[in-house]
């Protein structure tokens, strides 16, 4: 019979590696995809999880065993990949600054922008979500990745199941208008190239 | 002619299943995190070693270890005290802000100016010895503000240490290059907005009320205006929203 997450949970407070590296096994895909998916790069995003999996670990003693392992598991990612995206909206405010900045010398950029593609991945969709609020986004990623209940949802990030109702409505409807002007768009130019043919 | 509107809902769902689909992570991954732990770096005890002097009006010198001269006062004491206690919550990851005033009256006035702008930089952020050379309206003077930074008496509350160079290297630190990237690298661990799911309410980290906090009680936002989206209110101790750096 498979070890339980909790049993596995209370094995890593105890300092069993083994154990530590099951539970990793067991999440890590689902955590590399959010994180992936929230901060846009393979690199970041593994940075992320690795984070979030030495927290696990060194705080593995005050686990209190009512939570889910995997709704814990969430909790300390997501917390990772919120501050990282807040950092980065303080650099782009500097990068902004910098271009203002008549010779623009003297600050570091260090970080990739952009998206690093991945498997599966639909531009589309990644621009979309690009426009939906940032809490909005967190919560669509967690329900789309692991399947996590509205309870679920809450717990992760600290709020009500009916504001996780009303924001996961809203990053849908933010999802679905900006999706439609691009296939508006779309459309529209493939109009326009084939009247040019003719 | 009409057109049904895409995608309809269940396209939506399908782009979103297909988008968010798990992608296979590395094997090792739990040998990396494994091996980041067997760093033997022990902040707290590296705080125990910390020697702090003060003025009735601030902190005068912070240093790692070795003698310092006795307070000369009671609130030099206190003063003294707040600081080690900061530095001490600083170390461990749970603070992200001083709040215990600097006495800069035995700097010079260039120094003092560099030091200044350097207090102002925000936790976790870095800037350059250029940039400080020409926000202090010395722009040439790169040098020298590296040799200010480097006389640095108030080390880590007066945050040199997030000074780099333009071309992305460390620079220089006082207490070796080896502290400055253990600094830098604990600030990226560090967040700096956390509610406390029980109350609604969004701190800075290191808030005196944050403090109490139970551990699966903190949430990490990106902003007090997020935050606000989910039903949080900004804390009328620390007043997250008010706080800004240089």
């Amino acid at each position: 019979m498979m070890t339980t997450d909790r049993e596995l949970m209370h094995r890593v407070a105890r300092g069993d590696e083994p154990a530590f590296t099951e539970l990793s096994n067991r999440y890590s895909a689902r955590l590399l995809t959010m994180a992936w998916r929230l901060l846009g790069n393979r690199a970041d995003a593994e940075d992320a999880v690795q984070r979030a999996l030495l927290r696990l670990y060194t705080s593995a003693k005050s686990y209190r065993s009512e939570w889910a392992v995997s709704t814990w598991l969430y909790r300390i990612t997501t917390n990772v990949c919120v501050d990282e995206m807040r950092r980065r909206r303080s650099r782009s405010v500097l990068q902004r600054a910098a271009q203002e900045d008549a010779d623009g010398q003297g600050l570091l950029f260090p970080w990739g922008g952009g998206h690093g593609g991945g498997p599966a991945q639909n531009l589309d969709v990644q621009r979309a979500l690009d426009r939906v609020p940032l809490e909005a986004r967190i919560l669509l990623a967690l329900r789309y990745v692991d399947g996590l209940s509205y309870r679920e949802l809450a717990r992760v990030r600290g709020i009500t199941v009916n504001t996780v109702k009303s924001q996961l409505a809203r990053g849908k409807s933010i999802l679905r208008t900006v999706l439609q002007e691009g296939g508006h768009r779309q459309r529209t130019a493939g109009a326009l190239t084939r009247g040019a043919e003719r | 002619m009409m057109t049904r509107a895409f995608p309809s809902g269940d396209q939506l769902e399908n782009l979103l299943v297909v988008h968010f689909r798990p992608v296979a992570a590395g094997g090792d991954l739990a040998r990396r995190v494994l091996d980041r732990l067997r760093d033997d770096w022990d902040p707290e005890r590296f705080a125990a070693r910390i020697q702090v002097e003060a003025s009735e009006r601030g902190i005068r010198t912070v240093r790692p270890g070795g003698r310092v001269l006795p307070p000369v006062s009671r609130a030099a004491k206190r003063m003294a005290e707040r600081a080690r206690a900061e530095l001490h919550d600083y170390l461990g990851g749970r603070r992200a802000f001083f709040s215990v005033p600097i006495d800069f009256a035995g700097t010079r006035p260039f120094q003092r100016k560099v030091l200044e702008l350097t207090h102002r930089i925000p936790f976790g952020e870095t800037r350059t010895y250029s940039w400080i050379a020409r926000r202090i309206g010395h722009p040439l003077a790169v040098r020298a503000v590296g040799t200010a930074l480097g006389r640095n008496p108030v080390p880590i509350l007066v945050p040199c240490h997030r000074v780099l160079r333009t071309d992305g290297g460390l620079g220089g630190y006082a207490f070796g290059l080896d502290l400055k990237t253990r600094l830098l690298g604990l600030e990226r661990a560090t967040p700096v907005l956390e509610g406390c799911a029980t109350t609604g309410i969004v701190c800075r980290v290191g808030c005196p009320d944050a403090m109490r906090m139970r551990d699966d009680s903190r949430v990490v936002f990106a902003s007090v205006e997020d935050a606000r989206t989910v039903g949080y209110r900004p804390c009328r101790t620390c007043r997250p929203g008010a706080a800004a750096g240089a």
